[in-house]
């Protein structure tokens, strides 16, 4: 009796748990749905229900000169910090995991700093900076903030990975008389590389959503993350739905990328 | 000897030599980053230190004289203060919520799924990456008088006029930040949870626990690092955000990062804005003390 009424309640419990489930996903799913919905929508009003269909928001969108340079503006930066953060960050990852040695911790904990910082004290630091050196803020200075922003996290999904190379592979190729560049190019290159280039996605995602640090450091050319707060400030403007579902694409496009790394580093 | 000494000691391998031939070596080949970090992230923060003790001229000029000014401003003007405690409680409502919204879904994925693991993770990288000013815009179109809650609550008979409180104001903020950082919550806690061992849960379920007191007792001590890391990743993410506010915040909802960024963008009154961040960061300081202390928690 006692056993069945608890398994009975072992089985509700899982059933609210699933209903929990459910609804989260849907409370983190309804404002995309929602953008992307209204971004088909004929009328210029953002209101409820929608009235019939149309893609003039995407004609608006595409016609606007604004929307189509910072579309180009965020890929640049985020190919440039994508680049940077690549080679700086592999070389730091693969030196400060092989040899442990004495400044290794400091430039590990200043690498890693700026995640446990607002984007917000790292971007008026940098415009703080800029300013004192008289220089002029353009999208060089942007790559800069997204550098300092996404070194972080390129190094800790790296070393996670690293920490599973066997480093005997490496010695192995040492006896065998291997130099350094040898070992580099034909052991510890195609080992890495695929942890590497998921990094490096993660990177491209990171910078093309990025808008806190960016904010500060922008100069006249607009990331579309900017074009869409200025647009979103000025009056509503139904063709930042249209905008806000391209931005989506484009994550969803680097997401799709990076999946079976995803799969890897849970398991 | 038969054998020539020289030739023998050269077979040899020279550990002391190499080993410091190799950090030589490796500190060479860390320069990159080096450079990259300090001229990047710890001379901007140093100067922007620097800068919190010299004396505004207005409208971007400062004197080098070093004070205390802005610091005393920063901590007696009851504007910063009231938006100091609207931070404080923002922050602090919506670090927990997160943490509690987000690990029950940790929870499912670890434990309960027994297949689609990858799916729901992919499903909640996609929502983490989908765009963070996006995301903002796109709840002005849900919470706004005409937006899919008010016509909902209208369209049911409960409300008959559009429930003004919902967008800029508190709670919009307090819906927004919270939405915001629950992704990569559950992803710090579903990490976290991989390390547990699921049988510990059985055992204690077998023992008599109820699922409950199995989750309080055994495994909330077990990921408190994972608790604590998305505490201090909630608390610094809420509190240092200063783009929700303006969007959904209307005039009860705004936070010191409002000030601070007005500081430097439209005031130009910098030094005051940079006392403001160190006094922030000082506070995410001691809190994050207080956090580290609680994962000696041991369950309840």
């Amino acid at each position: 009796m006692v056993r069945r009424f608890r398994r009975r309640l072992r089985r509700r419990g899982i059933g609210l748990l699933h209903v929990y489930v459910a609804m989260l996903l849907l409370f983190l799913f309804l404002p995309l749905a929602v953008l992307i919905l209204f971004s088909f929508s004929a009328s210029g009003q953002l209101r409820f229900p929608i009235t019939g269909l149309s893609l003039r928001w995407y004609q608006e969108a595409f016609g606007n000169s604004s929307v189509v340079s910072g579309i180009v503006a965020s890929l640049e930066v985020a190919v440039a910090t994508g680049i940077i953060v690549t080679l700086v960050g592999t070389l730091a990852a693969t030196i400060v995991n092989r040899h442990r040695f004495r400044g290794a911790g400091v430039v590990t904990s200043l690498m890693l700093a700026p995640a446990a910082l607002p984007g917000l004290v790292i971007g008026v630091a940098l415009l703080n900076f800029y300013g004192d050196l008289h220089l002029t803020l353009s999208l060089a200075t942007v790559v800069v903030g997204h550098v300092i922003y996404t070194l972080p996290y390129f190094y800790l999904v790296l070393s996670a990975r690293l920490k599973r190379f066997d480093p005997m592979l490496e010695e192995a190729a040492a006896d065998m008389g291997a130099s350094g560049w040898q070992r580099f190019r034909r052991v510890v290159a195609p080992l890495i590389s695929p942890a590497v280039i998921a990094s490096a996605f993660v990177v491209l995602a990171l910078s093309w959503d990025e808008f806190q640090v960016t904010f500060f450091t922008i100069g006249d050319q607009s990331t579309l993350p900017l074009v869409i707060w200025s647009r979103s400030r000025l009056s509503i403007d139904p063709s930042v739905n249209a905008i806000g579902t391209l931005m989506i694409a484009g994550s969803l496009l680097v997401v799709f990328f990076t999946r079976r790394f995803i799969a890897d580093s849970y398991s | 000897m038969g054998i020539d000494q020289g030739v023998l000691t050269a077979a040899l391998p020279r550990p002391r030599v190499a080993a410091t031939r190799r950090r030589r070596w490796s500190l060479f080949l860390l320069l990159p980053v080096g450079v990259v970090i300090t001229l990047g992230f710890v001379l901007p923060i140093a100067l922007l230190f620097v800068k919190s003790f010299e004396t505004s001229l207005g409208y971007g000029q400062v004197t080098g004289h070093l004070t205390l000014s802005s610091y005393i401003t920063a901590v007696t003007s009851p504007l910063y203060r009231t938006l100091a405690v609207n931070t404080l409680e923002i922050g602090g409502i919506g670090t927990l919520l997160t943490l509690l919204l987000s690990f029950p879904l940790a929870y499912f994925i670890r434990f309960r799924l027994r297949r689609g693991q990858n799916t729901i993770l992919l499903l909640i990288m996609i929502s983490l990456f989908a765009g963070y000013i996006v995301k903002i815009f796109a709840w002005t179109t849900i919470l706004g008088s005409y937006g899919l809650v008010n016509t909902g609550l209208e369209r049911i008979g409960l409300i008959s006029q559009p429930l003004g409180f919902l967008i800029f104001s508190k709670l919009a903020v307090l819906i927004v930040v919270t939405y915001l950082s629950i992704p990569v919550s559950v992803l710090i806690l579903t990490g976290a949870m991989q390390n547990v061992d699921p049988g510990l849960l059985e055992n204690a379920r077998d023992l008599g626990a109820s699922g409950l007191r199995t989750v309080t007792s055994v495994l909330v001590p077990l990921v408190m690092t994972g608790i604590v890391g998305s505490l201090a990743y909630g608390f610094i993410v809420i509190s240092g955000d200063y783009v929700t506010p303006q969007l959904v915040g209307g005039t009860t909802g705004q936070m010191i990062g409002v000030a601070i960024s007005d500081q430097f963008v439209n005031v130009g009154n910098e030094p005051l804005g940079s006392a403001l961040s160190f006094l922030m960061l000082a506070v995410f300081a001691v809190l994050y003390f207080l956090l580290t202390r609680l994962e000696k928690f041991k369950g309840v």
